[in-house]
């Protein structure tokens, strides 16, 4: 009896010590495995703040005003003028309904073959 | 068994048995004893353990300070005016360096602009941590890793970066080497809440949310853009201007020149280059005048109607006081602004009472700094008690210096219905600005001092303002200061100040450019504030009005409406 129970003991004994000996080596190779990332995101995370940097500075009007100063000649860029502000309420509104008069002398005109638009621009030529 | 014999001594012996099983209890003791030992030993040796501190600290430091972050600063629109970057810096372990010369060698191959033998000194030794170099770039770092030095290691920091250089240098500072704020909006984060939350730990590796200041770059640009040519083309000293939203004290603009690169704190600190509109305190001049008349108005003993001697100079013992555009009539209140006449300001003065007076300049809060998150500050110098001269003085700007922020503030008072609000540089809503609000001027003297300003525009000193920001509603009042020079008013040298709002018909900013000895542009120009801080104002006010949503309207009602019944 007891010595069953003690074969028994020292079996469990042995596959225990395997285990924990087995857990402890895949333990560290995990933590290795961790460190790998973590470093990897630090590297990511670094070159990340560098991009943001860089396209913030890229961004900056600092930056971008003299290479518009640049080509102030090529594009001829100038500044806003108040008098080229526009509103809204300058504009024409729009007819309410097409003017049919002025639609049935067109038509009229077409068919008996003269078209006001092209004698317009032939006159200006 | 013990055998007695007669008359002999008495002798016992043990049996064999009884030998063994002591012998066995003694062996049983040692046993125990050494076991005890050893497990002491163990237990010891685990104490002991337990008990030693890990030495994290850098050069004194702990190292999470020297990875700490600090939250990005965003402008009003979201652009970066500051951002975190991470660079490994350099460190060595000269305890566990082997051999120094060849170490002290490898590093200099990499980088040479390092003494060898300032390497030398720095690697013997015994210590656990010395910095080799700091900030360095991410192709160093690889560089120096294929060495291959035992004992050399990298730590990742954070490196502040101010994308936009000099731009807004004054309002962000500068922070230094170990990221702590030294100037600026940095060292006052510092003050409240970044220091608390890097000693807290919460702020370390991980990223800080993001704060909205309330600048807009592209107003700090052109701002900035607008004074460096204003430093040229007057020939200047300094130049300096800001701009606030009147209604939520939010400064959207802050520039002082000359300036420098936070990117390089080094020139933060130098004299030349102080925070001229918080940290700088003036003589204003004539946009004093603006104070003056506001406080009358409201004061209820002058009328916008009144009229005041200005034939003759005001005689105070041996001094005379008189106009520098002299009309020598009897001048309308608006026309003593229009005319920046000393005398009727003077006159104006009096007729409120010297005492009232320098009671309306406590109200504005002349007195103290102005509550802004800046540390850069000064304290205004303004006389405890006014004496006749002194009030008089005062009343068209000289014998008392407050800083441009101080004028500003009142001038948005002035033009927002009296409210005066304490300005801010983060993000504030109307509602949280309204809590701020003191009202130092009635409604009507805010309507007749919108209408006085725009006159002031249109007719008056402000007229070369005007010309650049036509129908952008401005008005302002121009101050020309002589400045002192050991102790003494010169002619030579002015100190200039417009003084702004705008759009008039319905305020909205509130501006203040100071230009300090300017000289005259050209020979058909004058050294006078409009030339060159009203011009520059101007010049402001046209390019940014319409990024703040203004658009130019030249309806001559706009303008007809500021007028007061009263002089319909």
């Amino acid at each position: 009896m007891i010595r069953t129970l003690n074969i028994v003991f020292v079996c469990t004994s042995i596959f225990a010590l395997i285990g924990v000996y087995a857990l402890k080596y895949s333990v560290s190779e995990t933590a290795a495995e961790k460190a790998a990332i973590q470093r990897q995101i630090e590297r990511q995370q670094a070159d990340l703040s560098l991009l943001k940097a860089d396209w913030a500075f890229l961004n900056q009007p600092a930056n971008v005003a003299p290479i518009v100063a640049r080509h102030v000649a090529e594009l001829n860029l100038q500044n806003l003028a108040q008098d080229q502000f526009g509103r809204f309420e300058v504009l024409p509104l729009r007819l309410t309904a097409p003017d049919a008069l002025a639609l049935d002398s067109l038509f009229e005109s077409l068919n008996s073959g003269v078209d006001p638009i092209q004698q317009i621009i032939s006159e200006s030529n | 068994m013990a055998a007695i014999t007669e008359g002999g001594a008495a002798i016992a012996l043990d049996g064999a048995q009884k030998t063994r099983r002591h012998l066995t209890k003694a062996r049983i003791r040692w046993v125990v004893v050494a076991l005890i030992l050893m497990f002491g030993a163990v237990a010891g040796r685990l104490i002991q353990l337990g008990l030693v501190v890990q030495d994290t600290t850098i050069e004194g430091q702990t190292r999470d300070l020297i990875t700490a972050t600090r939250p990005a600063l965003l402008d009003r629109n979201g652009l970066e005016l500051a951002v975190d970057i991470r660079v490994p810096s350099l460190f060595a372990e000269p305890r566990r360096i082997i051999d120094v010369n060849e170490a002290a060698s490898a590093i200099h191959s990499v980088l040479p602009d390092l003494n060898e033998d300032w390497l030398r000194g720095r690697l013997t030794g015994d210590k656990g941590f010395v910095w080799v170099k700091r900030e360095l770039t991410p192709e160093i770092e690889d560089k120096i890793m294929q060495l291959g030095i035992p004992g050399l290691d990298f730590v990742t920091e954070s490196k502040r970066f101010y994308p936009g250089g000099n731009e807004a240098s004054h309002i962000l500072g500068a922070v230094n080497i170990d990221n702590q704020g030294i100037a600026g909006i940095e060292k006052s984060m510092d003050n409240d809440s970044v220091a608390l939350l890097q000693s807290l730990g919460l702020a370390r590796g991980n990223e800080l949310a993001p704060v909205n200041l309330s600048v807009d770059l592209r107003v700090q640009h052109v701002m900035h853009d607008v004074l460096t040519d204003a430093l040229t083309r007057y020939q200047a000293v300094a130049a300096a201007g800001v701009m606030m939203d009147i209604h939520t004290g939010e400064i959207v603009g802050l520039v002082s020149l000359p300036d420098f690169d936070p990117n390089n704190p080094v020139t933060a600190l130098q004299k030349d280059s102080f925070n001229r509109i918080t940290a700088g305190i003036y003589e204003l001049g004539s946009s004093m005048k603006s104070v003056t008349i506001a406080g009358a108005l409201d004061s209820g003993k002058v009328r916008i109607t009144d009229s005041f001697d200005a034939r003759f100079g005001v005689r105070f013992g041996r001094f005379t006081i008189d106009d520098f555009h002299g009309k020598h009539r009897i001048l309308t209140l608006p026309e003593v602004y229009k005319y920046s006449s000393n005398v009727g300001a003077i006159h104006i003065m009096q007729a409120m009472g010297k005492d009232t007076f320098r009671a309306f300049l406590t109200r504005l809060g002349f007195d103290k700094t102005v509550p802004l998150e800046l540390p850069e500050k000064r304290n205004p110098v303004v006389p405890a008690k006014f004496s006749e001269i002194v009030a008089a003085t005062a009343a068209f700007g000289h014998g008392l210096s407050v800083s441009p922020m101080h004028m500003l503030r009142a001038m948005a008072a002035f033009a927002n219905d009296g409210y005066m609000v304490t300005p801010t540089l983060y993000r504030r809503s109307l509602e949280d600005a309204r809590k701020t609000y003191e009202q130092v001027v009635s409604e009507k003297t805010s309507q007749e001092m919108r209408y006085l300003m725009r006159l002031n525009a249109l007719e008056g000193s402000g007229s070369r303002m005007n010309k650049f920001a036509l129908g952008y509603r401005t008005g302002g009042k121009t101050g020309t200061a002589e400045k002192v020079v050991n102790g003494r008013y010169t002619t030579g040298a002015n100190f200039n100040v417009f003084a702004s709002a705008f759009p008039l018909d319905n305020p909205r900013y509130a501006m203040v450019v100071i230009v300090d000895s300017p000289r005259a542009e050209n020979a058909q120009s004058g050294t006078t504030a409009g030339w060159n801080a009203g011009e520059a104002t101007g010049r402001i006010i046209q390019r940014v009005a319409p990024m703040l949503g203004i658009s130019p309207d030249f309806n001559p009602m706009l303008d007809d409406e500021l007028v007061p019944v009263e002089l319909r």
